[in-house]
């Protein structure tokens, strides 16, 4: 898709916003500014008062989930006296069994970045909504945050698999297009070596779980720095990226791009139009394949079948064929494939 | 369909469409009415991004082999102008975020509650999660929710535990217009209250007022109510699992029969049982359909590997089970994938029925959704069914394979039963019956079955051994009465623990199974003699029905 999209960021909650609606953003502006909770500290009430710890709900002046100030009275007896908070942070508990407070700290101020370039349309309950110039590609999975950073060909060919030897200090920062696969040991080189995200045309389930539970211990132990997000194209296995999204992609090689993993989303801003994909493909159009064994090659549809078919699985559907860059010929459900559609067609 | 008397200028018909537009796929069936009855005319099912224009297109196609030549030209225009009724999956589902004392006592009595209703629980906090209270704290900040879920608590003793969290979810939640449900003790209700604005908190029965004793049907009907108001505020006769409801407590109230109903979607999975009465309970699970995180979870693939009866790499099976969610609108391709998908449906399908209570004492047990109902044969189908439901006892079986059921369910409530009645003979395909035993001494005998037809020889006895399931022959529409011996410790469930009982079947596409099989059902560790149990119980229900060599036994 290309032209203006709305995207939507999420603020985490006790973000203090530093943007208007109608301001222009980059996508390293700070946004807003937060301050995340700590672990909480326990602050004697009823002790400093001379009062029974089940008096505490009497002499409290604020609530479990109330804001409160360094130095904030929290609490007060009949004869005046007072309790003072010692932080500034978030009642987080009142225990009438020893009479005390549960505050949990404030952080220090921390910039929210919305790694999105635009203009702020609107503001929602915990979240901006930004119209964003540029293209956007959608993928069929996706983890980890968003970042943003300069587009960068990390394979020669979009059926190659990324190796992590072939991943250094150059892509530190940007958005790396893989090939037809990463291992989690490429995955974690890219990250260690500071990319910012990978784009991928497939990638198996386990190696994704090994490096997702590789960062959980990286995080864990407090190893772990940065953002990283990875956006999967096509589909999970060793899957090709479709060579004319492949072809697009690289005639963007430089260009500022933002990743939205957990949304599926990359955004590539002052980009053409990419070619897109549409469901239920007409007779001459290029297609590509969806389930095994053709998942992620390509072909052009050279005919309508007259009445359903069965697949090899026995499911009868209306079905096509495919005529396949290697000249196979193979009946497919229309279901299975989608029309590859040049900006130029579309 | 039409009226042959009338000239031919005012040719025209009755047609009514029903639509049911779900996650992945859409489902469409034309009724018209042909010599005074209401029939089927057309069925179509496409993924539903191909639009409602193109599945008017294939409707009129199909009708065009069989209606009358003089409405051939005008047929795109009387479907697209027929009455129409429409169901749909909820565009989206409910998110909420729990807060509870305990993982197993409260939270999970609160989980099942917010999940049956049709939540999706993004993040639950427990005081035994192992977390840092700023872990927990973050977490919930973290998370984009419609309302925030409390529990914890016997009512007797108050649990102070269950104030804490409350106050983390009041720190968490910081304002806003999410409402807070509060199901944990009474004693500490206004305490709790305190935490919130004024109109915020909204007290339920505790699901888990004591320590043995669970009962979270307030809780559940309290969610169902709220989804329904903050993610269908439009109205919830058009959602899929409401119609779905609604149509099969109207067989149960017609027919006198307890039925149930299991709707497998890509994204939604629902569960319903119904009385004779007529009254309907569900479980809707909003994250419970071939999309799950179950499948995709550490330990999903594995499930369903170890319950298919091919030998599959378990990288490939959680490939591909990765590429059903990512993909829900494509087809199995191959017989591998094909198997993959039933492997998961049957773990799903398990899921979904196991509400805590033994299955038993169901007539009719229905399916839908296109992966039971379009199943290749009627025999995956039957054994999706039996293997993930595993009814206890006598249990007919059907698929809605034209899926009508569900968009009839959104008709209004002085029409449903004219509905579903002028379709009665259209409206489910009939699998056949199956046997059920619970228990019995492996290898040993479980049942003996007679089977009696009028005007044909009677059949057996079939001794059925336990771990065993036999197929036996019991044609669409045919009757049959049975004589059940039980053996070998072996039960049907209910009330009488009688050994010997009789039970009347109508025969289906698939026929009579006797099914000593256990519930659950057992299989063995190694992994090739699993594989050859499960390749036998496939073979069995997948070939043709026979007689058993000498009729009997």
């Amino acid at each position: 898709m290309n032209g203006a999209s709305l995207h939507r960021i999420r603020l985490p909650r006790g973000t203090t916003l530093t943007v208007e609606v109608g301001a222009q953003i980059r996508p390293d502006e700070v946004i807003g500014l937060r301050r995340g909770p700590m672990l909480p500290i326990r602050v004697p009430v009823t002790a400093p008062l001379h009062c029974r710890p089940s008096d505490l709900d009497a002499v409290l002046l604020v609530r479990p989930g109330s804001p409160v100030a360094e130095d904030d009275p929290i609490a007060r007896d009949a004869g005046g006296r007072e309790v003072h908070s010692p932080v500034t942070g978030l009642v987080v508990a009142a225990m009438a069994v020893d009479g005390t407070l549960l505050i949990a700290p404030l952080g220090p101020e921390e910039p929210v970045i919305g790694h999105i370039r635009g203009r702020i349309r609107g503001l929602e309950e915990h979240a901006l909504v930004v119209e964003v110039p540029g293209a956007r590609l959608r993928g069929v999975g996706g983890s980890g945050d968003a970042v943003h950073g300069e587009l960068m060909i990390g394979v020669r060919s979009p059926d190659e698999e990324l190796r992590a030897a072939a991943i250094d200090s150059a892509a530190t920062g940007k958005i790396l297009v893989g090939g037809s696969r990463a291992s989690a040991e490429a995955l974690t080189r890219a990250r260690a070596m500071g990319v910012a995200g990978i784009v991928l045309g497939g990638v198996l389930d386990k190696e994704l779980r090994d490096f997702e539970a590789i960062q959980r211990r990286r995080q864990q132990a407090g190893g772990l720095t940065g953002s990283f997000g990875i956006l999967l194209l096509e589909g999970f296995g060793k899957v090709s990226i479709d060579p004319q999204l492949f072809g697009w992609l690289t005639e963007q090689h430089g260009k500022m791009a933002s990743l939205v993993g957990a949304e599926r989303l990359l955004y590539l801003y002052d980009s053409g139009r990419p070619p897109m994909r549409r469901a239920l493909p007409k007779v001459g159009e290029w297609v590509v394949a969806h389930r095994r064994p053709f998942q992620g090659r390509t072909g052009v549809l050279v005919a309508l079948l007259d009445e359903t078919h069965a697949a090899p699985s026995g499911i009868p559907a209306r079905s096509g064929l495919v005529r396949f860059e290697d000249g196979r010929l193979a009946p497919l459900p229309l279901a299975n494939i989608e029309a590859i559609v040049r900006p130029s067609e579309s | 369909m039409i009226d042959a008397a009338r000239p031919a200028e005012v040719a025209t018909t009755e047609l009514s469409l029903l639509v049911d537009v779900g996650s992945a796929w859409t489902k469409a069936t034309l009724v018209g009415r042909s010599r005074g009855r209401w029939r089927l005319a057309a069925q179509a099912a496409q993924p539903t991004e191909w639009g409602d224009d193109e599945l008017m297109r294939t409707l009129a196609a199909q009708l065009a082999g069989t209606a009358d030549p003089r409405l051939t030209s005008r047929l795109a225009s009387l479907i697209s102008d027929a009455p129409r009724i429409d169901c749909h999956t909820p565009t989206r589902p409910g998110r909420i975020a729990l807060a509870a004392i305990s993982a197993e006592v409260s939270g999970r009595a609160a989980r099942r509650a917010a999940e049956a209703a049709g939540w999706v629980v993004v993040e639950a906090v427990t005081a035994d999660d192992g977390r840092t209270v700023a872990e927990r704290l973050s977490a919930l900040q973290s998370v984009e929710v419609d309302a925030w879920l409390l529990a914890g608590g016997f009512d007797a003793h108050g649990g102070e535990g269950a104030l804490e969290m409350a106050g983390l979810v009041a720190a968490a939640r910081g304002g806003g217009r999410s409402p807070v449900v509060w199901a944990g003790s009474a004693a500490l209700t206004e305490r709790v209250a305190a935490l919130f604005d004024r109109g915020v908190l909204r007290q339920v029965a505790n699901p888990r007022p004591s320590a043995g004793r669970e009962d979270a049907t307030s809780l559940r009907r309290h969610l169902e109510a709220l989804i329904e108001r903050l993610v269908e505020p439009t109205g919830v006769r058009g959602l899929a699992p409401v119609g779905l409801r609604r149509s099969v407590a109207e067989l149960a109230r017609a027919g006198g029969l307890r039925v149930a109903a299991v709707d497998l979607g890509a994204r939604y999975a629902t569960w319903i049982v119904a009385d004779p009465a007529g009254h309907g309970r569900s479980r809707v699970l909003a994250a419970g359909g071939l999309a799950s995180p179950l499948l995709t979870a550490p330990g999903g693939a594995s499930r369903v590997a170890h319950s298919m009866a091919v030998a599959v790499d378990e990288l490939a099976v959680a490939d591909a089970l990765q590429n059903l969610r990512a993909r829900p609108g494509s087809l199995p391709q191959t017989e591998e994938e094909l198997a993959i998908v039933h492997g998961a449906a049957r773990l799903l399908l398990g899921e979904l029925a196991a509400d805590g209570t033994t299955l038993d004492g169901i007539d009719l047990l229905i399916g839908a959704g296109r992966t039971v109902a379009a199943a290749p044969t009627p025999g995956q189908a039957m054994q999706m069914l039996l293997d993930g439901v595993r009814p206890l006892g006598v249990t007919q079986f059907a698929i809605d394979a034209a899926g009508a059921l569900t968009p009839l369910g959104a008709l209004g409530d002085d029409e449903i039963a004219e509905g579903l009645g002028m379709l009665r003979d259209d409206l489910l395909t009939p699998l056949g019956a199956a046997v059920v035993t619970r228990g019995g001494r492996s290898g040993q005998p479980a049942m003996r079955v007679t089977v009696h037809r009028t005007g044909w020889p009677t059949v057996g006895p079939v001794e059925i051994r336990a771990g065993q399931v036999q197929l036996l022959p019991l044609g669409r529409g045919q009757a049959a009465d049975l004589d059940i011996e039980l053996d070998g410790g072996a039960t049907l469930g209910g009330p009488r623990r009688s050994r010997r009982v009789r039970a009347s079947v109508i025969g289906g596409t698939v026929g009579l199974v006797l099914d000593a099989r256990d519930i659950p059902l057992v299989l063995p560790r190694r992994a090739d003699d699993r594989r050859a149990v499960l390749a036998s119980w496939r073979d069995t229900l997948g070939r043709e029905a026979a007689l058993p060599p000498g009729g009997g036994a």
